[in-house]
């Protein structure tokens, strides 16, 4: 705990000691993955739903904060949670019948929706369709732009994972666990699992939603094929994996690992190349660690917490 | 206490049980018996609202539950295992039995559901386990697990599927003792599917005989077993094929 807020304070205090913009720029992409991998895994790690349309619930908050600031002049940094309510809207409509579906044919279902929310959004009249809309940057200059962001970002992250650390310690937690594990016996124990999977379906695409709606912000140039990538979805999904999906720190643990790697390998091998080492990289560790880097740290890092961790467990395999 | 009337399910054009009509009453132990896809996990499915019956009702303490999904009728008091032992394997066997402390019970996590869920596990004869994955059990103990799961819910009809089966003879013993001792414990009313039917003969006050989705015959075991319906459903009629 202890250890945990000192890297927080150190990071919420870096941007004094006045690093690059480019150093900042990526430390918040960075922390925006890892609180998008953390949102991901409430529904993914903790309840088994593998979600490969969070790009989904992200370019609607993109494009609800864009439009709000595009059309009536609001602020992102407070129209936000709107935008995590507009993909908390569409995870309700979408959700009975989509969570109906189980294993890959949920993640097929999230993987064309996606496809298909960014058909419409590139259709739609007022969102400027495939030109794009230029957003305004906010009144300052660049590096304190950037310093703002930072700290956006990363109060994000801390949300977003201590909405999961409370999921995953509270009876919520359980319920989710027994219905990953197997969802019949789950209701023959009373759980009820079609609200509980709506519950963190909700919760998941409203933290995504709100992510989305500051990142439209600090890119200033909205394009349906940027926010409705699907990478971006395959991304978050092989972040939280790679770190552990069973616990709150495994999803923050794969973003960060991964970002950096991603970001070295990028800018000293080529590009193309990059790409293909950080894919051999992630078959390796999914094939080996099934349960992420987590599983196999698990003993160093409780050591180094000086606490136990109730839920840390290797799977059956 | 659980009445079925004119029970039937069909699966397209399978006709998995037929006008079944049956009672249980209070504190009896009721077998469930016939040949391999005879409808018996089916009916366990109607009764715990995994499947919708097209025609008839089943009542549960006079309440309707005919189509309640599973969790409700779990909380209303009918808890059951399932053929195949299903355990949660990445839980400990405490963990797996807090589950239906917490949700069937409808408590909040900590130490009182944990002392519950560990007084069923100590009934079980598993409480001295109760850290240990559950992935590392033998079949005995899993089943053991199962079944103390079940109780989880405090339920008062239990519903027990198969739980003799792959057991050896020690073990098949143990269970049935295990299940009297309970029934003792709890006073519940259990309704047993079994291919084991020695066990039943043991166990059970009456037993209900399924063949083809019908009910073909019902009463105390030694008369049921000499029925000839049921000898010629279980052996075989002398008609060629």
């Amino acid at each position: 705990m202890l250890v945990g807020l000192a890297i927080l304070l150190v990071l919420a205090l870096l941007p004094l000691a006045r690093p690059s913009t480019y150093f900042l720029g990526f430390m918040l992409i960075l922390f925006m993955y890892a609180a998008l991998a953390s949102s991901w895994n409430i529904l993914g790690g903790f309840t088994g739903y593998l979600s490969f349309g969070h790009a989904a619930f992200f370019g609607l908050g993109a494009y609800t904060t864009a439009l709000l600031l595009f059309y009536l002049k609001w602020s992102p940094f407070w129209t936000m949670p709107l935008g995590g309510l507009v993909a908390a809207v569409f995870a309700a409509l979408v959700g009975y019948p989509c969570l109906r579906l189980r294993g890959p044919y949920f993640s097929l279902v999230t993987l064309i929706l996606t496809l298909a929310v960014s058909i419409i959004i590139l259709n739609a009249p007022w969102t400027k369709g495939a030109f794009g809309m230029f957003l305004p940057f906010p009144p300052v200059d660049i590096f304190t732009n950037h310093v703002i962001f930072y700290e956006v970002m990363l109060a994000l992250m801390v949300l977003a994972a201590l909405v999961a650390r409370q999921i995953e310690r509270s009876k919520l937690g359980m319920g989710l666990a027994a219905i990953r594990e197997n969802e019949d016996v789950a209701q023959t124990l009373g759980v009820n699992v079609t609200w509980l999977k709506m519950e963190v379906f909700l919760i998941s695409a409203f933290l995504t939603g709100m992510i989305g709606g500051i990142y439209s912000y600090y890119i200033s140039y909205l394009h349906p094929s940027f926010v409705f990538d699907t990478l971006i979805s395959i991304n978050i999904v092989l972040m939280a994996l790679f770190g552990g999906r069973l616990t709150w720190l495994g999803p923050l643990l794969g973003a960060s690992i991964l970002s950096v790697v991603n970001e070295i390998l990028t800018l000293q091998v080529e590009a193309q190349l990059a790409r293909i080492v950080f894919g051999l990289l992630l078959i390796g560790v999914i094939i080996f660690l099934p349960d992420g880097i987590m599983a196999a740290a698990a003993p160093f890092i409780r050591r180094l917490l000086g606490q136990s961790r109730r839920r840390l467990r290797p799977s059956s395999g | 206490m659980l009445r079925g009337q004119q029970v039937t399910k069909r699966f397209g054009g399978l006709t998995a049980l037929n006008r079944v009509d049956f009672a249980i009453e209070p504190g009896q132990i009721v077998g469930l018996i016939g040949p391999n896809g005879s409808g018996k996990t089916t009916l366990f499915n109607v009764i715990t609202g995994f499947y919708r019956p097209e025609e008839g009702r089943i009542l549960f303490d006079g309440h309707d539950i005919t189509g309640a999904r599973p969790h409700i009728v779990a909380r209303m008091g009918i808890g059951r295992t399932f053929q195949i032992v299903q355990p949660f394997q990445n839980m400990t066997a405490l963990e797996n039995v807090e589950i239906g402390v917490l949700y069937g019970q409808g408590l909040s996590h900590g130490s009182e559901s944990q002392a519950r869920a560990q007084e069923l596990l100590d009934l079980v004869g598993l409480g001295h386990q109760r850290h240990t994955p559950v992935r590392n059990f033998t079949l005995a103990e899993k089943k053991r697990l199962e079944i103390a799961r079940a109780l989880s819910v405090r339920p008062r009809l239990l519903l027990l599927d198969e739980v003799f089966a792959g057991l050896n003879p020690g073990e098949v013993k143990q269970a049935i003792e295990l299940i009297f001792h309970i029934r003792r414990e709890l006073g519940l009313t259990l309704l047993i599917v079994e291919h084991v039917l020695g066990a039943l003969r043991d166990t059970c006050e009456r037993v209900i005989v399924l063949n083809y989705g019908q009910k073909i015959a019902e009463g105390p075991p030694e008369e049921v077993f000499n029925h000839p319906e049921v000898i010629a459903a279980y052996l075989g009629s002398n008609e060629t094929h």
